[in-house]
């Protein structure tokens, strides 16, 4: 069911701003939206912004120094009075980390400029003489370079038959580093022969001291600063228990930058909000403004034509679960119908029958219902563990029915796929028509609220005359009843699908296409197959799983390996079967059924609410969807 | 073992071999886009393995429907039943649709999954709608499938 919306506009006093503001994000009552004049936000915003940004990235940094919470661990809760409280502890948490952080900076930066430094170095270790002293005379000339390794002996040998002198030094990426002496006196013929040979200039850093001497006292220097990191971090080490007080302080944080962000109207004395308020809670949101002040002004409108207000579906507990399918394909537009309510039950019931084993429904069962007592999820997934831990109730009805148990067949109540595929093929195409059908009366039921009735006797009932008519042909005793109902449809569907057209020829064509609409649902219904198939998969794949098992099993050791094969085969099997039937059972709703009445495009409803990311804060409402699961398993 | 059984079991062969190239090909293709984002957005991995994970079903199918030609023809479970060549060949025929189809609509629903995972990775919202697109490619797999088995059950053995 959709909720109906109401537009509020709220006047009250400027200096009663923050407190209004915060007792309404307690309450997660509104969503703001622009008022009709020029509205202002408070200022701030921004810096707000820059905060909140700043101390998520220090509470990642913090998060490599705490312990991490464990996989059943639940989220720590706050009351809303703690909560509302400036954490001065948080602040200071943050200031001290990103002091720490900066701190860390600094010493990894100095540490790498030692560390090129050293680099630049390792070449010319083998110099013992400071590297600025090391430049040409009167009679010699002197260059450093790096020979390639291919021809270094070649170089070494031209040099050394001529008269000249080379050393040789480290060996470095980028070549042999070296430093040749020729005398001064045509050096350049020898220089350009060894260049052509592969012999590359080079400059060498210029120091007052030798290099062995400079790298050894940064390499003291390196280990001195590791040591200083190291500080820092038992620093960071202690600050992780803490961790939760900086969660606290960024929720905080996040909070007031939304309150802050709220586009609103002001006079010298009042400030005036407008937004979307669901039509259900009027009475608490008007409490919650009367806990804080008494002078206000609200005005309560239902959406004029033009405005389109957010939608919030409200169903029972069971049905709101199956919203995370519904909502997955497209929220419904306000004014239109709730899909969930009727999608639900069927995804809930087909769910059941693709995986159709009661073996694994018991499985599905007892594993999601400890992981939902344990784990406790919540929001959009919270919902999805349920659905899957509803359709486990399912699975084990449709595997007792179909006699199916752990991919063994034991005495089917109605038949067994395996056995009898035919059956299964026509029952899972039974089961589509039902369904289709459930969608075209709803699409009758939109057609009667909007006040054309006979657009749906027209485009649906005729639809539904003629396939009922096409089945019954398939029986030999209903055969003549089933001609009169095609005929009967066939005939509305042929003078009522061209109605729209002006012309007697276009009337005529529109008929004829409109009975052409047949393929439509002969595809519709036949996609339903896909139901014996996975039905089929899964009990195929789960026998096959015994079989292996079964071939292994002749001795104690045998044994223990059908033990591992059985247990691992079949969990691989519930948990692809569980996607596969997750995934189809999901499009059969969404392009087989939701083509007969839905089309979606609702906005979502997100009133301002209290941040509950990493702490929750009880006292405080979230928007309706994830406190439906709150609710429940509390 | 006669040639009529020899056909037969080049039946499963295709079956089980074609289709699951192509979801080799498809689980690859899904793969390796997904660890392109999981590397950027570690936060996504289940969405994207679920998106990654979508081409395999059709290695299953063909999987499944090679056991069922083997149990038919009492190769698993049983003892091995002396086919006619006609009978291996209407064997040898029911392994095609699933073969064929898994195999190309395998290769292509991992592109398709591929532009899924992209489009996850900019709107993680997106990822359901994405999964549905993905999966109307297996559609066709599905029917293959499901002409096989109709194929296989249909054929008389006595």
């Amino acid at each position: 069911m959709i909720v109906p919306m109401k537009k509020a506009t709220l006047t009250f006093l400027k200096n009663e701003q923050s407190e209004v503001l915060k007792s309404l994000q307690k309450g997660a009552h509104i969503m703001f939206i622009e008022p009709d004049e020029d509205a202002s936000t408070e200022s701030g915003t921004e810096l707000a912004k820059i905060e909140t940004q700043n101390s998520e990235a220090m509470l990642r940094l913090l998060n490599n120094y705490s312990k991490k919470p464990g996989f059943f661990e639940n989220k720590p809760s706050v009351s809303y009075s703690d909560f509302s409280q400036d954490s001065d502890r948080g602040l200071d948490l943050l200031k001290a980390i990103e002091e720490v952080n900066s701190e860390i900076q600094s010493h990894n930066s100095t540490i790498s400029n030692l560390e090129s430094e050293n680099a630049s170095l390792r070449p010319w270790l083998g110099i013992d003489i400071p590297l600025d002293q090391l430049h040409s005379s009167k009679s010699v000339f002197i260059q450093p370079g790096f020979l390639q390794p291919e021809t270094k002996d070649e170089i070494i040998s031209y040099l050394q038959e001529n008269g000249q002198d080379i050393q040789v030094l480290e060996t470095v990426p980028e070549g042999i580093a070296c430093v040749v002496f020729l005398y001064m006196k045509g050096y350049e013929e020898y220089l350009n022969h060894i260049k052509e040979l592969g012999f590359s200039e080079t400059k060498v850093p210029q120091t007052s001291e030798d290099p062995l001497k400079i790298i050894r006292r940064n390499n003291d220097e390196i280990k001195k600063e590791r040591e200083q990191i190291k500080q820092c971090t038992s620093k960071l080490n202690e600050y992780g228990s803490e961790r939760e007080q900086l969660e606290l302080f960024i929720q905080q944080e996040e909070s007031k930058k939304r309150r802050l962000e709220a586009p609103f109207v002001s006079t010298i004395e009042t400030v005036t909000y407008q937004g979307w308020v669901r039509s259900d809670r009027t009475r608490e949101f008007k409490k919650d403004i009367e806990a804080v002040t008494d002078v206000y002004d609200l005005e309560l409108t239902d959406p004029e034509e033009g405005e389109i207000p957010p939608t919030v579906t409200k169903n029972n507990y069971f049905l709101a679960q199956f919203e995370t399918i519904t909502d997955a394909f497209s929220l419904p537009k306000f004014n239109s119908l709730d899909p969930a309510p009727v999608a639900g039950p069927w995804y809930w019931f087909i769910y059941g029958m693709m995986m159709g084993d009661a073996g694994y429904g018991a499985c599905m069962v007892i594993a999601l219902f400890l992981f939902r007592k344990f784990k406790k999820p919540q929001g959009e997934f919270g919902k999805l563990v349920n659905v899957l831990y509803y359709s486990g109730y399912t699975t084990i009805f449709w595997g007792i029915l179909f006699g199916s148990y752990f991919g063994e067949t034991y005495h089917p109540i109605l038949f067994n796929p395996l056995e009898a595929p035919i059956y299964m093929l026509i029952f899972s195409l039974i089961i589509g028509v039902l369904q289709l059908f459930s969608g075209m009366i709803l699409k009758m039921v939109i057609d009667y609220r909007e006040g054309h009735f006979m657009d749906g006797v027209y485009d649906e009932l005729s639809w539904m005359i003629l396939i009922i008519g096409c089945g019954l042909l398939f029986l030999e005793s209903t055969r003549i009843i089933g001609i009169i109902f095609v005929a009967v449809g066939a005939l509305i569907i042929l003078f009522t699908a061209g109605r729209d057209k002006p012309t007697i020829l276009g009337k005529i064509g529109g008929g004829l296409l409109g009975l052409y609409g047949i393929t439509d649902y002969l595809s519709d219904i036949l996609s339903y197959s896909r139901i014996l198939a996975l039905g089929l998969a899964t009990s195929v794949v789960g026998m096959v799983m015994n079989m292996l098992a079964g071939m292994v099993a002749f001795n104690f050791i045998g044994y223990i390996f059908a033990a591992i094969i059985f247990l691992v085969g079949h969990i691989f099997n519930i948990v692809l079967s569980m996607l596969s039937a997750y995934v189809h059972d999901s499009r059969l709703q969404y392009i087989e059924f939701f083509n007969k009445f839905y089309d979606g495009g609702g906005k979502p409803f997100k009133p301002i609410e209290i941040d509950q990311r990493y702490i929750d804060v009880t006292g405080a409402d979230l928007s309706q969807g994830s406190n439906a699961v709150k609710g429940n398993l509390e | 073992m006669t040639m009529g059984s020899v056909l037969a079991l080049a039946g499963a062969a295709i079956a089980a071999t074609f289709a699951g190239i192509g979801s080799a090909s498809g689980v690859r293709a899904g793969g390796q886009a997904a660890a392109g984002v999981t590397a950027e957005k570690p936060e996504l991995f289940g969405r994207l393995l679920i998106l990654q994970a979508l081409p395999g079903t059709q290695g299953i199918y063909g999987f499944l429907t090679a056991v069922l030609i083997m149990v038919q023809i009492g190769v698993l479970g049983g003892s091995p039943l002396d086919l006619t060549i006609e009978q291996g060949l209407c064997f040898l025929a029911a392994g095609c649709p699933i073969g064929f189809v898994g195999w190309w609509s395998g290769i292509y629903q991992g592109q398709t999954a591929v532009a899924a995972i992209h489009m996850t990775a900019k709107d993680p919202e997106a990822s359901a709608r994405g999964i549905t697109m993905t999966a109307l490619v297996e559609t066709y797999a599905i029917l293959a499938l499901l002409i096989s088995i109709l194929m296989i059950y249909g054929i008389r053995l006595s």
